[in-house]
């Protein structure tokens, strides 16, 4: 049972097409698991198609770009084989022990085992799926069932959203489909539950800001467990 | 049960689709383009006004759209005009995406189509008609300051953060009217 959801105007924004990749990135793999959401989304986009309708129409003559549209139309048809091809492809998510989100497959290609995770303690690894230029950090965490993660202050937002696993921290428990939206004042101390690893996807804003909580969480660990400072 | 009105010109143009699905009917295709091109044209000059060449690519790419995935189309699970809006809104993110100073792999088309509902039941099919037509019917009552925020974030494509700036309102007076009118519309009821 999922207790916590994406607010309603971050559903607003996400059915608008307004929220940033990376937030939506997160509520589509929310989304996924969430009825409620998904239903509460229907209707958002009901009433986007309203909006779009009376938009109103410029009186350019399209006549044109009509034409032109047509002429070319051949290149731009699929062949049947081609669409049958397309319409397959979502369903191979299975590997390994875990169903990997449709949201995340364009990052995930085969299992959380082959991504390549940076091993910060003996529990707790990242993986950084992609970095947006000036924009958001986007990576899974995985921390070993009745770990501890590091203390950690953000000084922007942070959305996590439990794929696998639980955790809990002062405010509650977190289990799968959980989507939790942090601000920069919250101070929080995540301990993972004991029956299972916890795989959460996270996303940071900013990448400097990221770099402020990174660094001062990696540091004193990296130092440590860097190969090359052993030396 | 009471059902919402379907005009006949909606109806007309669920029977276009059907007929570019089973025929690639291209005279269906052309009552689409006129319909569609000139609304997903306004949806696109209304995030950025002027960009007319942007605009006709976004429509062009709609209408490849629609006659490409025509046959993935159910009527049971959304109104045309709804299955429209969301590729208009989907193009305008690719769009965007691609050409705009920081540009981001993030892929849109995994984002949204997961949304999309499977399972077509009549029941289910009755109560999307039914909130279809309150949505219409509200909207049309609502208050100004209320649909000119939503015209912001929908049209335009802004968040609430930047309505609110562009507005020169505090963001909860932004966060106010969107819950406020989206009561009304019933489509928000707080948890």
């Amino acid at each position: 049972m999922i207790h916590y959801h994406p607010s309603i105007e971050t559903l607003t924004d996400y059915a608008a097409g307004s929220l940033p990749l990376a937030h939506s990135l997160c509520v589509s793999t929310h989304v996924e698991h969430c009825q409620e959401c998904q239903q509460q989304i229907r209707k958002l986009e009901m009433l986007g198609s309203h909006l779009f309708d009376q938009a109103g129409t410029h009186s350019r003559q399209l006549n044109h770009l009509k034409d032109r549209f047509f002429t070319q139309l051949e290149e731009h048809t699929l062949e049947e084989n081609d669409i049958e091809k397309h319409a397959q492809e979502p369903n191979s998510n299975h590997w390994g022990d875990y169903n990997i989100p449709s949201s995340l497959r364009q990052f995930i290609t085969k299992s959380y085992d082959d991504l390549t995770w940076l091993r910060l303690s003996p529990s707790f690894k990242i993986a950084t799926l992609y970095n947006e230029e000036g924009g958001a950090q986007i990576a899974l965490t995985r921390v070993k069932a009745g770990a501890h993660m590091p203390t950690h202050t953000h000084t922007g937002n942070e959305i996590t959203l439990v794929l696998e696993g639980a955790f809990s921290d002062e405010s509650g428990v977190y289990r799968q489909g959980d989507f939790i939206n942090r601000d920069a004042s919250h101070k929080h101390k995540p301990i993972v539950t004991k029956d299972a690893e916890c795989i959460c996807l996270t996303v940071l804003d900013a990448p400097i800001e990221f770099t402020g909580w990174f660094a001062r969480l990696l540091n004193p660990i990296i130092r440590r467990y860097h190969p090359y400072s052993r030396a | 049960m009471e059902r919402a009105t379907i005009l006949p010109a909606e109806e007309q143009r669920v029977t276009d689709m059907q007929s570019i699905a089973q025929h690639r009917d291209q005279a269906a295709l052309a009552r689409l383009f006129d319909h569609y091109v000139p609304r997903v044209r306004s949806f696109c000059l209304a995030a950025q006004p002027g960009a007319n060449i942007m605009a006709d690519d976004i429509a062009q790419e709609v209408m490849i759209r629609i006659w490409n995935k025509a046959h993935t189309y159910k009527p049971e699970s959304a109104s045309l005009n709804t299955w429209v809006f969301t590729l208009a809104r989907n193009a305008r993110i690719d769009y965007l995406r691609k050409n705009s100073r920081h540009q981001s792999d993030i892929d849109p088309e995994y984002l949204w189509r997961n949304v999309v509902d499977e399972n077509a039941d009549p029941f289910k099919d009755a109560q999307q008609k039914r909130d279809q037509e309150r949505i219409q019917q509200g909207l049309d009552k609502l208050p100004s300051d209320q649909k000119q925020v939503l015209a912001k974030v929908y049209l335009e494509g802004k968040t609430h953060k930047e309505a609110a700036e562009e507005l020169s309102l505090p963001l909860g007076t932004i966060k106010s009217r969107v819950r406020l009118a989206l009561h009304k519309l019933t489509i928000y009821v707080k948890r």
